[in-house]
């Protein structure tokens, strides 16, 4: 459906597209800071991170001529690749630090675990819509979606890549209670869930894994290990005070005694150098993005709409405030990146994608609307 | 299939309606939720950055900035002639600051392989250093050579911790001379770093333990300096923040004489005699020797004394670490004949010219009292009574005035009291009076005490000081002077902090005239043909003094015994005290020698070389005058 229609253009939703570069120029003019000085060899972070940005703008654009309704269909095909690659992962992907999560492109490093977030929210929004339920959904149709989100979690979890694997149980867990389900779920949920908890921290967990979630609970215990990172982050983030150290100024990013600066611990890095009053205005400037998100679902024009921005505004939040909460020292390190904000092309272009099926949503608010007063004259 | 999904859902839009609106209802419970969140970042926010903002924002100065605090050379110490006797060298230490270092394990073995160390002693080192901040250095070699400083210095990036760290260190030009009045250094100790001011000390610093290094330690220390640098997470030092150059300490000029003490001391040494040499200035209170021997090994304390050398220390029975000059105690013997003779002419008890019978023996109460001399001196006049000693003639002029007159006297002269030197622990001594016997032992006294304290025996104690200060009193004149050992304090800008000057404590009043009559039988002593300290006479020189034998014991059994046999510390301690020149004195010298058994053959020759070395320029002068003169006659 390839139809260039001029009303898009206005119904384009362009204080949108604000947000979402204001938010993305910060996160670059971060990353030169938090990858200063430059290394002296190889493509400094923010140059490719922008050059991701421009291709993921491509690919916004992209989405744009097509109606978000054509997902149901390409769905399956999305779903099968997504799997595909994660099984590829495991047996011919690259490894660092233990884990085997990227795919070598040769110019790119694909995290299809990344793309995975994202394919599960279509695939949960298009299940959800096509299939309603005034009471809520019982456990019998709960299987299916249950099933889909279970495959490339364990794929993931096998990696392995635990903050991922999670976040896909927590995507499904806010699109499924979003669409309603009925108590017997909850129960069942509660049950099953609790179990596999148990189950996972004896039989499954690493102990590199178990480590962290201890020293969440008792950080003096492991002070140089992960201890040590979460410190480390709140002093850069508390040394900024209220108006921060000054940009390119912060000790803590430039000394290196901040961990992975500028990609989980990028906000610190903002949080050092422009004090309380920068992160209160960046913070201000991501959260307006994400009700403004919001605001795209309310005046989705259907279900799979609604479920799709819900879901993608979901998909970027929990990350973020996962990601800040670590960084604040509230969670262990998870390795989950602030969406936009961390360095990481597979996660900045699952954003852009995600928040393309967004804006695509919203730009077509109308359509349906129109066609159905249509179809009520008729 | 395509075309059937979209029919699908066109009907599903049309038909369900209601149902989206209730969908998009349940957005606001997501609103919601999100707004929990972004408060509850704000709220972490504001306490991280705000609330704690200043504590945080001193955690990353702490992480960056390394402060390193230089050691300040401590202050020269110089004789009276500027000659330097103890100074300071640097001196390289390896140090390991194990925050610095990843793996210390591979560390200390890389280190012990390279460098061919014991691995076993670095990591004693190390361990020691336990419980210590991480940051403070452990110090794994000390005073290393520059063979290894070099290696260190071009592989620094092959040990991750390691530093060098330059300490100054002293030198003692002259060894061990004047060791008890210099005093050694020694690292901090855990109560005197509770008791001083924190700003100034800190854990392993060198603070004076003895001596004047103690006394005068807030001259000497001079004010640390600091460095400070940027370091990143890994240690490495990224720039210089801030220099503070170290303030060296004032330099302290003693009125010592290096070359003096010297003779004094190795004089002393070489016949293994254990005591104190003591020469000062009569006119000034100047010291000049203040020898206690044996001498303290002051090279041994450099780098903190071992275990073992310190025992050695304590348990030598001629106890090198008690300063004998004024930490201890002695009867003055018959150098104190000068106070009786004194008490008696001031008193009118006798006259010069006083005339007492000597038989050998002298009785009181029912005892015999025996003069040194068994056969006797026979009619003795206060000249003779000093040059010979004559103990009869002294024990009935103690009798004619009384031991609370003595003591009076004894103590116009400073003895029974302290001196106020600038020395630790100082011994007042002890002048006997009847209301201090019925204090002490609650016993009358018995007059036939007098006859001993007459003689300089009894309850009389005197340190070595005080005879000198007698000495000099007598010398000069009747004039008390406060004995002093520095010359002058000079900041290291050179700029003049205390000079020395003359401090007169006591003076005599009317009794001076009597000091000549004192003084002509004191250079019968030496110059006379009978004197008792013949041997000292040096030619062209004329010498005042006095011999003394203080008892140690009194048993029977070793009074008809060889004085060689009698074992080593029942033997008699010998005194020799002089001034000189005779005409018009200038120093006065003490020897006491432990256990030396006669003061003339015992301590004499120790003060005539004292004498010699300090007069030797104008001796030779006056002999190679004499010499032309002679030559001119013939």
């Amino acid at each position: 459906m390839l139809r260039i229609d001029r009303r898009y253009f206005y119904h384009f939703d362009w204080i949108f597209l604000l947000l979402l570069v204001a938010v993305s120029s910060m996160a670059l003019i971060n990353l030169y800071s938090a990858s200063y000085p430059p290394s002296p060899w190889g493509m400094p972070p923010y140059i490719k991170q922008c050059y991701l940005f421009l291709m993921g703008m491509a690919g916004i654009l992209f989405i744009l001529f097509f109606d978000y309704k054509e997902l149901h269909f390409w769905n399956y095909l999305f779903y099968g690749f997504i799997v595909i690659l994660l099984l590829l992962v495991l047996f011919v992907g690259d490894s660092a630090g233990g884990a085997q999560r990227w795919i070598n492109l040769g110019f790119f490093r694909l995290q299809p675990s990344e793309l995975a977030k994202l394919m599960l929210v279509v695939t949960l929004a298009s299940y959800y819509s096509r299939k309603e339920d005034d009471d809520g959904y019982g456990v019998k149709e709960m299987v299916a979606p249950v099933l889909l989100t279970f495959l490339p979690f364990l794929l993931i979890l096998k990696q392995p890549d635990l903050g991922t694997a999670l976040m896909l149980g927590i995507i499904f867990v806010s699109m499924t209670v979003f669409a309603k389900v009925r108590w017997q779920v909850y129960v069942l949920g509660l049950i099953l869930g609790g179990g596999a908890g148990v189950f996972a921290w004896f039989y499954l967990l690493r102990p590199y894994q178990k480590r962290r979630i201890e020293t969440l609970l008792d950080p003096a215990k492991d002070p140089m290990g992960q201890g040590y990172q979460i410190l480390q982050s709140k002093i850069a983030v508390g040394s900024g005070g209220v108006s921060g150290q000054g940009y390119l100024e912060g000790t803590q990013g430039h000394l290196h005694f901040l961990p992975e600066r500028h990609t989980d611990f990028a906000f610190s890095v903002w949080g050092e150098e422009w004090g309380f009053a920068g992160s209160l205005f960046f913070l201000g400037v991501y959260f307006a993005m994400l009700f403004w998100g919001l605001y795209a679902a309310m005046t989705a024009r259907d279900r799979f709409g609604v479920f799709l921005c819900f879901g993608v505004v979901m998909l970027i939040f929990w990350q973020a405030v996962i990601n800040l909460l670590m960084i604040l020292g509230f969670l262990p390190v998870v390795g989950i990146p602030l969406p936009l904000v961390s360095y990481g092309g597979s996660s900045l272009l699952t954003t852009l994608l995600g928040l393309g099926i967004l804006m695509n949503v919203r730009m077509r608010r109308f359509q349906t609307g129109q066609n159905m007063e249509k179809v009520k004259q008729k | 299939m395509k075309w059937s999904c979209y029919k699908n859902l066109e009907e599903l839009s049309e038909s369900d309606d209601a149902d989206l609106d209730s969908l998009k209802r349940r957005i606001f419970y997501a609103v919601f939720i999100v707004l929990c969140f972004a408060a509850l970042i704000f709220v972490r926010l504001w306490f991280l950055q705000i609330h704690k903002g200043e504590e945080y924002r001193d955690r990353a100065d702490n992480n960056r900035v390394r402060m390193r605090v230089i050691a300040a050379p401590r202050g020269n110490i110089l004789d009276r002639k500027n000659r330097e006797m103890v100074t300071n060298r640097p001196t390289f230490n390896v140090v390991f600051v194990r925050e610095d270092s990843n793996d210390v394990d591979e560390l200390i073995k890389h280190l012990a392989s390279t460098l061919e160390l014991d691995i076993s002693t670095l990591w004693e080192k190390l361990r020691s250093a336990e419980g210590k901040p991480r940051y403070i250095p452990v110090r794994l070699l000390e005073d290393v050579d520059w063979e290894i400083l070099a290696y260190m210095e071009n592989h620094n990036q092959d040990f991750p911790g390691i530093r060098i760290e330059i300490v100054p260190a002293r030198v003692y030009h002259y060894k061990n001379v004047a060791a008890h009045a210099i005093g050694y250094l020694g690292e901090i100790s855990r109560k005197e770093l509770e008791a001083r001011d924190p700003e100034v000390y800190s854990g392993g610093d060198l603070v004076g333990k003895m001596g004047l290094e103690r006394l005068r330690e807030k001259d000497l220390r001079g004010e640390k300096g600091s460095s400070s640098s940027e370091v990143n997470a890994r240690g490495f030092e990224q720039q210089l923040l801030k220099n503070v150059e170290p303030l060296p300490g004032n330099d302290i000029q003693l009125t010592l004489d290096a070359e003096l003490q010297k003779v004094a001391e190795d004089l002393m040494d070489i016949s293994d005699k254990a005591g104190a040499v003591v020469a000062m200035e009569v006119k000034t209170g100047r010291m000049l020797v203040l020898a206690s021997n044996p001498v303290l090994p002051l090279d041994q304390f450099v780098g903190g004394i071992s275990h073992k050398n310190w025992n050695a220390l304590l348990e030598n029975p001629k106890h090198p670490l008690i300063n004998k000059v004024v930490q201890a105690m002695y009867p003055p013997g018959s150098t104190y004949k000068m106070i009786t003779a004194m008490a008696g002419l001031a008193t009118g008890a006798i006259d010069k010219d006083t005339v007492l019978y000597c038989p050998g023996h002298y009785y009181f109460g029912n005892r015999r009292y025996h003069c040194w001399k068994r056969g006797g001196h026979g009619a003795v006049n206060l000249n003779r009574a000093i040059s010979e000693s004559c103990d009869v003639y002294f024990y009935q002029v103690g009798l004619r005035v009384g031991v609370n007159k003595l003591a009076e006297f004894a103590n116009k002269f400073g003895l029974g009291h302290t001196s106020g030197i600038e020395m630790e622990h100082e011994k007042s001594g002890l002048t006997p009076t009847k209301e201090w016997k019925e204090e002490k032992y609650k016993k009358k006294w018995q007059e036939g005490e007098t006859l001993s304290v007459a003689i300089g025996q009894g309850f009389n104690l005197v340190t070595p000081l005080q005879i000198c200060l007698m000495t000099s009193t007598i010398a000069n004149g009747g004039k008390q002077y406060l004995p002093q050992l520095i010359e002058k304090v000079t900041d290291p800008d050179g700029k003049i902090l205390t000079r020395f000057k003359p401090v007169i404590v006591d003076e005599l009043k009317g009794e001076q005239k009597f000091l000549p009559q004192i003084r002509a039988g004191m250079e019968e002593v030496v110059q006379g043909r009978h004197g008792t300290a013949r041997k000292v006479r040096i030619e062209g020189l004329t010498i005042g003094g006095k011999t003394g034998t203080a008892q140690v014991v009194r048993l029977k059994q070793y009074k008809n015994m060889k004085e060689e046999d009698i074992p080593y510390k029942y033997r008699d301690h010998a005194w020799f005290t002089c001034y000189a020149p005779a005409e018009d004195p200038e120093i006065a010298v003490t020897v006491l020698v432990e256990h030396g058994l006669h003061g003339g053959s015992g301590a004499g020759p120790v003060a005539r070389a004292v004498l010699e070395a300090y007069f030797g320029e104008r001796l030779q002068q006056a002999a190679e005058a004499a010499g032309e003169k002679r030559e001119m006659e013939r």
